[in-house]
């Protein structure tokens, strides 16, 4: 006896975006927290210890969260103007902080009061940093000088004047103590050695520089200023590698994933973009409201934090691995495995007879209908709400397959106002898409041909008919439309390859 | 009374005698302090400091009016001491080095001067209402107390760690209100801090108290503008303390320059306020001053000045005065060397929310130029010299010789600096011009607009950009659009069109491919590997065009049957009349036609004959209703129309 065959779903390749490795990850984070700070958010810097808490350096204060805290643990507010730059030493003890009035604090984090004030700069001083030893800070300032100062006796140790311009960012190697890098509104970037007087190494960026990053390496270099972000590599004398160019306006901050893999940049148009670090294109991107200035990343990548120009932080927390597991919650309470596996991996000894039963074929609910042939009910089926507008496809192949065994018409004919006018909705919604166009538009001529007394009879049908004629109006002026451009795209393709090859292509 | 609150120090300063307005006191870029009469519009007075080059006026104020026989001076000239009514006598005037200059209008010289008293510039100056007192606040951070009868200092105290840029004495004379960043409100009997108001993050420029002080003291309100801030907040003094954030604000368009409250007596009377900005605008505000308001409340009517000239250039309003009889506004517009004074009856209540008045001032201007410029040799200055112009001595930065380089005043502060918002605007055009190659003629700026934004839609494949510029309908723009696009758009905007083919508004975005391949074909058609980038744009339009005959068939069978039911609709009730009533039943002779005919169908609308199981149940149902309606059938176990299955 030769089995049913269940009706064939042709599977459409999915539209859209594509869903990648990183989309899934970048894409698996809480709803934003959303805190509004006193002005302009201009920098974040997360702790270097455990349990990462980060400060927030905005307008005249600093404000340092917890990791998942929505209130300030602690807050630093003895600044006389506009604060800059608040950054944890790499023991999350102190934190060092610049200011509109050109004078460097340094705090301890469980303190409130400045243990150190480092004066000397004549502008306002928005860089600052430790040196990898902890013993000394590096600031850059307005005043176009980048100095070294002295932790234990607050004195100043050297200053360089070779910048231009502003100096707006700066970093300090994490492996060795004695280089640091700046980038200044000059387009330049200097690398400084403090063993000799003068910088090392100059790099032209092009653009005011806004912001520097270095990888963990310490081979690799990254500027962002103007609307570029730039690579550069250290070992081979400052050559640049990459340009990319993926904001349409300024790019104000740089940061590095955890692992190294990804790059981030946040710019005034935005948005955050994410690249690959290893062929560097954009592999995810996100949307913020306002033009931000700051950008953290929590270490394992636990959190993103970013400021804005309209004085909002924005805290993205990770999606926990339990309320991942909440979402498949639904499969939970399938039956367990063992179950579908009982007696299946039953090897038959050599004397056992085998008795073999045949499989239960399971088939959908239309194919059981077709299988009985209850045409119209498959297609009732077929029609439900559910299955018509997520899984259009399934309608379709069902028409396709009643097509197929000639009875469509008697699938389609006998229906009531109420299916009728379910049965058009159906054809508006789908009956253009090229997929199913060449199914849908013999299905519509026999439904017309079958219901053409009846029209004009019940105002709901004639509306769903209206709809549909004014539906093709469309489509066919769209589709001549569509031709005069396949028409110029011949010429154009003729143009293009009748110099060198006689044959049109295809 | 104190007198005006405009005396702000960034401004030239400039200001009405109380009470009356009989009097505006002003000082102008020369240095010299003149007084305008503004009923009959003529120079009363002026007055040059000796020092006025290197000390100039930062601020006036006009002492209260009195009497002139009575008071701290009363050795005045004999015609003076005969008049009766009160009048305003003295102006105090704080200069750039620290000391303060009274005046004397009715004796028409200097008073006294107060010397010896700041070591930084007078920033504001202040009278007490009643006693003869006089408060300066000066960029020492200290704010002294002057005794008029004896022109000492009565008491000097720290008032701030910045500068102390603003000062006003309560209508009581009780407290005194200080302001740097911060503003701070005395005790005027112990100098102790009696308030702090947070929340400018400038320097405040404008203080004003709003009402007297009321039994209550829930009601005491008073007004503060900043420094480049273009709101003027409201603030309530509060029993509680519970007086944090300012309660209302009022939006401007740039920073207040000059203020005029209307007084009022009672609390329910409805406030006027008028507000002239530093760019030349006067707003008038209405409100009931009865606690917080959470938007900022914006004016209810502008008034700007123009110029009679064929492109109408702005006047600039010096300052406003809400006249004593409701409905009239006491207006200086123009010069500073030669305002001109005018009292405008405005109806504030007017529908028009912007009122542009346009006065012949240029004529006026000229001919006081004539006069006034008389004496004074202009020196012939090359374009590369710089000017040095009055403020403090030792100023830091000299100006460029400019044509309105000898408006500015210290610090290179200006009276026409533009905003913020106009420079980014400037910057804007000036970069968009540049990036587009500077199209000739005149462009339309939306279609170069356009153009920017798509290309940074594109570049930084921002969804709500694009969408908006995809959105547009019109065909121009879009033409414009596409031919303005720098070459190296052109492929990302090609692949954007063929990804929202499929999802967006695919007819908008066939205009847009069509007008693409229009206007850059050269471009496209030189483009090596052109088969591959258009190849899946090809194909994509090729499977959907593949159904274009017979859609265009099933278009065709649904339009006519659609008009046929529109036709035999009218015919329907034409004949329905005739039908109905002929029904005659004979058994065994009925033939459907004639049965249909009797239920008042028409023939072309009946359903298939193939129907013929009728019984005489459903005829008379039919009959019944008449008309054949699709709910009724549903509940009938057979539905009527269907076709029976092969």
């Amino acid at each position: 006896m030769a089995s049913f065959k269940p009706t064939k779903i042709q599977v459409y390749p999915k539209l859209g975006e594509k869903v990648t490795q990183d989309t899934l990850y970048w894409k698996n984070y809480k709803a934003p927290v959303q805190i509004k700070e006193f002005g302009a958010v201009t920098n974040i810097d997360f702790s270097p210890v455990a349990p990462h808490n980060y400060a927030v350096t905005a307008f005249t204060r600093i404000h340092i969260y917890g990791p998942f805290s929505q209130e300030p643990v602690k807050s630093f507010t003895r600044f006389k103007d506009t604060a800059y730059c608040g950054r944890f030493r790499s023991d999350g003890q102190l934190l060092v902080a610049g200011c509109e009035d050109s004078v460097v604090r340094l705090f301890d984090v469980s303190g409130k009061v400045a243990l150190r004030m480092f004066k000397g700069h004549t502008k306002a001083v928005r860089v600052t940093d430790f040196t990898s030893d902890r013993y000394h800070i590096l600031t850059g300032s307005d005043d176009y000088t980048c100095r070294l100062w002295d932790i234990p006796n607050s004195t100043e140790l050297t200053s360089y004047q070779e910048h231009t311009d502003y100096i707006r960012c700066g970093i300090t190697s994490k492996l060795n103590r004695d280089l640091f890098i700046t980038g200044s509104y000059d387009h330049t970037l200097k690398l400084f050695d403090a063993r000799v007087n003068k910088s090392v190494m100059t790099m032209d960026h092009g653009q005011p520089v806004e912001s520097l990053l270095l990888y963990p390496s310490e081979g690799l270099l990254v500027s962002a200023g103007g609307r570029y972000v730039k690579v550069w590599d250290l070992l081979k004398g400052g050559q640049p590698l990459v340009s990319l160019k993926n904001h349409h306006k300024t790019v104000t901050c740089l940061c590095l994933s955890s692992n190294g893999q990804r790059l981030l940049s946040a710019s005034l148009d935005r948005h955050v973009k994410v690249y690959n670090t290893t062929n560097y294109k954009v592999v995810h991107n996100f949307d913020y409201a306002a033009s931000i200035l700051s950008l953290g990343l929590a270490p394992d990548d636990e959190s993103i934090v970013v400021g804005m120009t309209n004085g909002i932080l924005s805290i993205k927390h990770r999606k926990s691995s339990e309320e991942t597991k909440e979402i498949s919650g639904q499969q939970k309470r399938r039956p367990a495995y063992r179950v579908f596996v009982k007696g299946k991996n039953y090897v038959p000894k050599q004397d056992d007879y085998l008795v073999s039963k045949p499989v239960k074929q399971h088939l959908a609910k239309y194919d059981k209908q077709l299988k009985r042939f209850n045409v119209s009910k498959a297609l009732d089926t077929a029609l439900e709400t559910w299955t018509r507008f997520r899984k259009p496809e399934i309608t379709v192949a069902v028409i396709k397959e009643l097509d197929r065994r000639g009875t469509l018409k008697n699938a389609l004919a006998g229906r009531d106002e109420r299916g009728l006018s379910q049965l058009l909705n159906f054809l508006v919604g789908n009956l253009v898409d090229p997929r199913f166009a060449p199914v849908l538009v013999p299905a519509t001529e026999m439904i017309l041909d079958i219901y053409q007394s009846v029209i004009g009879q019940s105002p709901v049908v004639d509306v769903q008919l209206q709809r549909l004629q004014d539906l093709l109006e469309r489509e066919i002026g769209y589709q001549q439309d569509l031709l005069e451009v396949l028409g110029m795209l011949d010429t154009m393709a003729k143009m293009n390859t009748s110099p060198l090859t006689p044959h049109p292509p295809t | 009374m104190a007198a005006d609150g405009g005396s702000s120090s960034l401004g030239l300063p400039c200001v009405f005698s109380p009470k009356s307005r009989q009097y505006l006191a002003l000082c102008a870029q020369d240095g010299r302090l003149r007084i305008w009469n503004t009923d009959s519009k003529t120079l009363h007075q002026e007055y040059v400091p000796s020092a006025h080059l290197s000390a100039t006026c930062t601020c006036i104020a006009w002492g209260p009016c009195r009497t002139v026989k009575e008071g701290p001076q009363r050795k005045k000239r004999k015609s003076e001491a005969g008049q009766p009514e009160e009048r305003a006598d003295l102006l105090a005037m704080g200069t750039a080095a620290g000391s303060v200059l009274i005046y004397s209008t009715a004796k028409g010289a200097l008073h006294c001067t107060l010397d010896g008293g700041h070591s930084g510039g007078v920033n504001s100056v202040q009278w007490h209402p009643e006693d003869s007192l006089l408060y300066s606040g000066s960029a020492d951070t200290h704010i002294i107390e002057w005794d008029l009868q004896t022109g000492k200092t009565r008491c000097k105290w720290k008032a701030d760690r910045a500068a102390v840029t603003s000062l006003c004495v309560s209508p009581d004379g009780k407290l005194l209100l200080s302001a740097g960043h911060i503003i701070k409100m005395w005790d005027l009997e112990t100098k102790e801090i009696y308030r702090k108001f947070t929340g400018h993050s400038t320097a405040v420029r404008t203080l004003r108290f709003a009402t007297t002080r009321p039994p209550d003291s829930n009601g005491l309100y008073f007004l503060s503008g900043a420094e480049h801030d273009r709101l003027l907040s409201v603030w309530q003094v509060r029993e509680d303390g519970n007086d944090k954030n300012s309660v209302v604000s009022f939006t401007l368009t740039d920073e207040p320059q000059h203020i005029d409250l209307s007084t009022s007596t009672s609390k329910e009377e409805v406030r006027k306020l008028a507000v002239v900005c530093k760019d030349g605008q006067l707003h008038l505000f209405e409100h009931f001053l009865n606690g917080p308001c959470k938007k900022p409340l914006s004016p209810s009517c502008s008034v700007q000045m123009a110029g009679t000239q064929d492109s109408p250039v702005p006047v600039p309003l010096l300052a406003a005065a809400l006249g004593t009889d409701t409905g009239t506004v006491l207006l200086a517009y123009g010069n500073h060397l030669q305002p001109v004074m005018e009292r405008v009856v405005s109806d504030i209540n007017t529908a028009e929310r912007h009122i542009c008045l346009t006065r012949d001032v240029q004529t006026t201007l000229s001919l006081s130029m004539e006069t006034a410029v008389s004496k004074v040799k202009t020196p012939i200055v090359n374009a590369k010299s710089r000017v040095l112009v009055p403020g403090l001595p030792g100023h830091q930065a000299p100006i460029k010789g400019t044509s309105q380089g000898s408006e500015k005043r210290k610090k290179g502060t200006d009276t026409k600096e533009m905003s913020i918002e106009e420079r980014l605007g400037e910057i804007d055009l000036s970069t968009v011009s540049s990036v587009k190659g500077a199209p000739k003629g005149t462009p339309s700026l939306q279609t170069d607009n356009f153009a920017v934004l798509l290309v940074q839609g594109l570049e930084s494949s921002d969804a709500g950009i694009l969408n908006k510029v995809f959105q547009t309908r019109k065909d121009a723009v879009i033409k414009k659009t596409v031919s303005r696009l720098p070459l190296p758009a052109v492929l990302p905007l090609v692949e954007e069109v063929r990804a929202r083919l499929y999802f967006g508004v695919a007819v908008l975005m066939v205009r847009w491919l069509k007008a693409v391949l229009m206007h850059h074909t050269s471009y496209l058609s030189s483009l090596p590997d052109l088969v591959t980038q258009l190849g899946v744009l090809y194909h994509m339009i090729e499977s959907r065009v593949r159904m274009f005959h017979k859609l265009t068939k099933l278009h065709g069978k649904l339009y006519l049957l659609m008009t046929q039911v529109a036709t035999s609709d009218s015919s329907n009730t034409v004949t329905d009349v005739d039908h109905t009533a002929k029904l005659v039943y004979e058994e065994g002779k009925w033939s459907p036609s004639f049965l249909w005919r009797c239920c008042g169908w028409p023939c072309s609308t009946r359903p298939p004959l193939e129907r013929r199981h009728f019984d005489a149940v459903t005829i008379c149902n039919l009959k019944k209703k008449k008309k054949y309606t699709y709910q009724n059938s549903e509940a009938s176990a057979p539905p009527p129309i269907a076709v029976p299955a092969r």
